[in-house]
């Protein structure tokens, strides 16, 4: 499934999780996954979600504080 | 003068009884997942309410098991938290997709162990699983009727996200159609409130639809609001998962109808107060004797990373019905174990991390990237395999450096790089793992650490002991 990662489109397993994402992006991004440790994660509509949250196709996440 | 007193003060008794005011509390959770070690504080809040609001109601808008391996590994898998639910007096739960974790058996138990109705109307089990789900309750509240429905969430495939072989015999219908059959329940109480388990956007969408509910107390997407918002003029609530924080709701009535919704979070995670009677009850959970329990005998001492790593892999392999399994070296968290016995909390320091398992469908070449990807991205080393051998041919100017890998079958034949062959591991590899492939996979809702503790159980004996299936050359 593809989500969108700080307005980056990600291609991740299906049924992955927030923190799955965030770690692709991480890789993609070229920067060090232990900063999954720190990240704050955002649903579109700014509410911070849990990194263990579900996804689902088409969703969009913000990351901060990586 | 008299008269027209007595016609005042009668006149008077009537406007407030017509504009009678009437509140109802509400204390909910969702996405607990077992986060039993903050149920105490829990427990503190909740009587701290209830001796202020007595008729308090006590929700949860489910996934209250799967995270935390004492109550999940219990000797009845997740009873822990429905003890400490009961404990605590809750009025009712809705089903999340992991109260299915244990499969129709499992679940028709916890149901039956609880003090408290489980209540969602999308589900429809077959009889012989004897599970006691009620579609709604209607609850009397200081003389005030509240109804609470109850969903999950219902995937792509007509299943809640859990394994499958875990939700056959059970029927799933789609929450909002579901939902418009109970809109009877409008002119018949008080108070609707929606105990749902789909996700913040799908509240958010399905308030369109539910004009004739008050309040939507949600779960599933791990959404922190604050308190809570009101969208088409229900009252939407969600905190995040474990347990971090609560909602207290306030419902104010005038005449038997609602004018003012109201949430506030309360942090339970730092709360100052405990119940004693839900920490002690906490304490007898907190030694599991299942954890002790003996999966296996190592007839040999393990005294290396690779030997557990293949040994994990084995099991990927084994578990997950698959040509190659692989786990990425920064995965396996420590590297030896003495002959005798090997224990399920061994199993549970060596894979902590609640992995959960990946199947993909990958044709050799596309393995062998995946491969090099995974050495790259985890910076432990190159991952350990089952069902295949790598030579790993590194660099001769740069012996750090990978130049590229040549895979064998175990026997040492020839690998074919065309072929498609199914593929396991877990999801943090298969989540840093940036390659080339068609197929990202899926998730098997399957952790890697049961998948490891299913391989071994009841196996006699197991031995690792020089087991390499890495070897290295330098062009």
């Amino acid at each position: 499934m593809k989500v969108k990662v700080n307005r980056r489109t990600v291609d991740i397993f299906d049924g992955a999780r927030v923190r799955d994402a965030v770690l692709r992006y991480l890789v993609l991004r070229k920067m060090d996954v232990k900063l999954i440790e720190t990240a704050e994660c955002q649903d579109a509509a700014g509410h911070s979600i849990g990194s263990d949250a579900p996804l689902k196709d088409g969703q969009t996440i913000k990351v901060k504080n990586i | 003068m008299k008269r027209i007193t007595a016609v005042f003060c009668f006149a008077l008794l009537s406007l407030c009884a017509l504009a009678q005011r009437s509140e109802v509390h509400i204390v909910s959770v969702n996405d607990v997942h077992a986060k039993i070690e903050n149920m105490p504080r829990l427990s503190a809040i909740v009587d701290s309410l209830r001796a202020e609001y007595p008729g308090l109601l006590v929700l949860s808008a489910g996934d209250n098991r799967t995270g935390e391996p004492l109550n999940d590994m219990n000797e009845i898998p997740a009873y822990p938290m429905v003890a400490l639910m009961n404990q605590i007096g809750f009025d009712a739960t809705t089903l999340g997709n992991h109260e299915f974790d244990s499969g129709p058996a499992g679940l028709a138990k916890l149901i039956d162990l609880a003090n408290f109705p489980h209540i969602c109307a999308n589900v429809f089990p077959d009889s012989k699983w004897g599970i006691h789900l009620r579609p709604y309750q209607i609850f009397d509240v200081n003389g005030i009727s509240v109804a609470v429905i109850g969903v999950v969430e219902v995937g792509p495939a007509g299943i809640p996200d859990s394994h499958p072989d875990n939700c056959k015999g059970l029927e799933f219908k789609p929450a909002p159609e579901t939902l418009q059959q109970y809109s009877w329940l409008r002119d018949k109480c008080n108070v609707v409130l929606l105990l749902t388990h789909i996700g913040y956007e799908e509240d958010v969408e399905l308030s369109k639809d539910v004009p004739w509910a008050d309040l939507i107390v949600g779960g599933h997407s791990h959404t922190q609001l604050e308190g809570g918002e009101i969208h088409n003029g229900l009252l939407i609530t969600q905190n995040v998962n474990r347990l971090a924080r609560c909602t207290h709701i306030t419902l104010t009535l005038e005449n038997g109808k609602v004018v003012d919704k109201r949430a506030e979070n309360i942090e339970v995670g730092t709360y100052p107060k405990e119940n004693a009677a839900t920490a002690q009850l906490l304490k007898f959970f907190s030694n599991n004797p299942e954890f002790q329990r003996t999966l296996c005998r190592l007839s040999a001492p393990i005294t290396s990373y690779e030997e557990l790593g293949c040994l994990m892999a084995d099991a990927f392999c084994a578990s997950g019905k698959a040509d190659v399994g692989f786990v990425n070296a920064g995965g396996i968290r420590y590297g030896s174990h003495e002959a005798g016995p090997f224990t399920v909390a061994d199993v549970l320091r060596l894979d902590p991390f609640g992995n959960d398992a990946v199947m993909l469908e990958l044709t050799g070449e596309e393995l062998k990237q995946m491969l090099m990807a995974c050495n790259a991205a985890d910076g432990y080393g190159f991952p350990k395999v089952s069902g295949i051998k790598c030579e790993l041919i590194r660099d001769k100017k740069d012996p750090g450096m990978l130049k590229d890998i040549k895979i064998t079958h175990p026997d040492g034949s020839k690998f074919c790089l065309k072929k498609t062959y199914k593929v396991v591991t877990n999801s943090y590899a298969a989540a840093v793992s940036v390659s080339p492939r068609k197929d990202q996979g899926r998730a098997m809702n399957y952790l890697t650490s049961q998948m490891i503790i299913d391989y071994l159980d009841g196996k006699e004996a197991v031995d690792y002991s020089g087991v390499c299936r890495l070897s290295e050359s330098v062009k």
